[in-house]
């Protein structure tokens, strides 16, 4: 479904009115068909007319997204990316053979800020697979915001990444520091070969002495064997809070359910045991694992 | 105090360099395009310095608690290639809309030659198009004469003075600059240019009135903390504070604050240090816990 006209309409609730004019004018001239140059000076010339604070969707607004691109969550955009993403889908040409070389031009030429809102634009644009190499890198960036820009609260990387790409992105989510829980996926497209980078994973960072990230653990699914269970063991007796309370989403995911509950006398961390309560009453899917995500709990 | 050096190339500079100036109270730097040491010889390589220096440079000075604007620009030294200044020329409207970009440059002469001059005046065109500051270097050899040059192109371009600043001036220069309107920057070297104690004595004689100290420190030999020691000498020598505090300080905000593309109420809150964001598949960090501050950054 064209996302364009949920934009359009969101925008024309928050820009200024100067912004708001802007941004009519920069329309007109975009679907009227701009050379390369003018396209990217518009891009670049949005973060003058929009603040760079969050969209602040509501519940409402939010389900629209979620209804007309399953898998989109814009609920941490900002206004000045929901303007670049109306501007590139603005462009009329967006189905033709030139697309992709006039989205990589924005690419080429981006700052950060360019670069984030050109990663969610993607998803949005027909065909969304042509850009598949462009949202590799995405995936393979270093900085946290255009990673999370490539691969978080959005449909893209589940799927179409192929099998080497999406583990890769996963695996990265865990080195960046980005919150896994939002790439859409990790409850489903889990195997045994994620399963085991993950393991290797946790090991060497015992080895160098370092804490497994806590939501490593979702990573497993049922597909670690013995392994899995021994190495979540190991965390439970010996890791941080936060850490055990992954692992036991990490054993509920695998089906332990007999060691929870054998668990559930013992254990005295009150952080632990209502993880583990909601783990036995089903609730171990990613949305468990956004409790343990650091900048979750310093937002609430 | 808190310092801002508005002409530093970090790019050239190592991460004890950060730790130093972050420690001596540099709040905010600027980083304008320049040469780097050699001639590049590709357009390629011009966008991709472009590139670094708007993205991994301001993150690397992020994590210090240092914020980081640029200016972007064809240098004169490079002006003279003209086959690729050309090319160059072609791409810098893609740069200088960036956000954080405060001003055009630095540009302006070397050897003053006619392939410079053509660099210089497309630039100016491009500053006056966008209404934005320009950030002109001043030539080593034949510096009188260069500014003079710099000034009435300028000028004659449409380029307001009050959003033109004439750097690595000299005793010999400070007088046309201030008269012209423009804003005077000096540069404090160890060897060359100007040192801090001829710095001092301009200050007492000139005043504080559109007068900025940089560091302009790269790969040569240079100190990156010019800025805080100049300062610290001119307490010493009897300069008022608030004069002080001018020319290291609000003198460069208020001439580059004029491009709108510092955020004023962003910078003057008092910065905290996170260093575990990551940029573009490197960390500054090798291993070392990151050092993420609970409290402000110590002045």
């Amino acid at each position: 479904m064209n996302t364009l006209p949920i934009l359009c309409d969101w925008l024309s609730r928050r820009l200024a009115p100067e912004g708001a004019r802007w941004f009519a004018a920069a329309r007109a001239e975009v679907s009227g068909g701009v050379d390369s140059a003018r396209f990217c000076a518009l891009f670049s010339l949005a973060s003058r007319y929009a603040p760079r604070g969050p969209l602040a969707l509501t519940g409402e607004e939010l389900a629209r997204a979620a209804a007309a691109l399953p898998g989109w969550n814009p609920e941490r955009w900002t206004t000045l990316e929901a303007l670049r993403v109306a501007l590139v889908l603005s462009r009329t040409d967006l189905a033709g053979p030139g697309a992709v070389d006039a989205v990589e031009e924005l690419f080429r030429y981006a700052d950060i800020g360019e670069l984030c809102a050109g990663y969610k634009a993607i998803p949005h644009l027909p065909a969304p697979e042509r850009f598949l190499w462009r949202m590799g890198e995405g995936a393979r960036s270093s900085m946290r915001a255009v990673y999370e820009a490539a691969c978080c609260d959005s449909p893209y990387p589940a799927k179409y990444f192929d099998a080497i790409a999406w583990r890769q992105a996963v695996i990265k989510a865990l080195f960046v520091e980005a919150p896994l829980w939002r790439v859409s996926g990790v409850d489903t497209r889990l195997d045994a070969e994620l399963a085991r980078m993950a393991l290797d994973l946790a090991d060497e960072r015992r080895s160098a002495g370092r804490p497994v990230n806590p939501e490593l653990w979702m990573c497993l699914g049922a597909h670690g064997g013995a392994r899995a269970v021994a190495s979540l063991e190991v965390e439970l007796r010996s890791g941080p809070t936060l850490g055990r309370a992954g692992a036991v989403l990490g054993l509920a995911r695998a089906g332990e359910r007999s060691r929870l509950a054998a668990l559930q006398t013992a254990e005295k961390d009150a952080r632990v045991l209502s993880t583990l309560d909601a783990a036995l009453r089903g609730g171990c899917d990613s949305r468990a694992f956004a409790a343990l995500d650091p900048n979750m709990a310093k937002v609430s | 105090m808190r310092f801002f050096d508005p002409h530093i190339h970090m790019i050239s500079r190592t991460t004890d360099d950060y730790e130093a100036m972050s420690r001596a109270g540099v709040r905010a730097v600027i980083e304008p395009a320049f040469w780097i040491g050699q001639p590049r010889t590709t357009l390629g390589a011009f966008v991709d310095y472009f590139s670094q220096i708007l993205g991994w440079e301001r993150f690397r000075a992020s994590q210090f608690g240092i914020a980081h604007y640029c200016c972007i620009g064809l240098n004169s030294k490079e002006a003279n290639n003209e086959p690729l200044a050309k090319d160059v020329l072609a791409v810098l409207e893609r740069f200088v809309l960036k956000e954080g970009v405060v001003a055009v440059g630095e540009i302006g002469y070397d050897e003053i030659s006619a392939a410079e001059e053509r660099a210089y005046v497309a630039q100016l065109a491009l500053a006056v198009k966008h209404d934005m500051v320009v950030m002109v270097h001043s030539p080593h050899r034949d510096k009188k004469r260069g500014i003079q040059r710099s000034l009435s192109v300028a000028k004659e371009c449409g380029q307001p003075m009050t959003k033109l600043v004439i750097d690595h001036n000299n005793e010999e220069t400070v007088q046309d600059v201030l008269d012209a309107g423009a804003w005077a920057a000096f540069t404090i070297y160890p060897h060359t240019k100007m040192g801090s104690e001829r710095m001092v004595e301009i200050v007492r004689k000139y005043g504080p009135e559109r007068i900025i100290v940089d560091s302009s420190a790269d790969w040569g030999i240079s100190d990156p903390l010019s800025v805080p020691k100049t300062a610290a000498l001119m307490l010493q020598r009897g300069i008022d504070p608030a004069w002080v505090e001018k020319v290291t300080w609000q003198n460069a905000l208020d001439a580059y604050a004029q491009s709108g593309q510092i955020d004023v109420p962003a910078l003057l809150a008092t910065p905290v240090i996170d260093q575990r964001a990551l940029f573009s598949d490197n960390s500054v960090l090798r291993g070392q816990a990151p050092r993420v501050d609970e409290a402000p950054v110590p002045n």
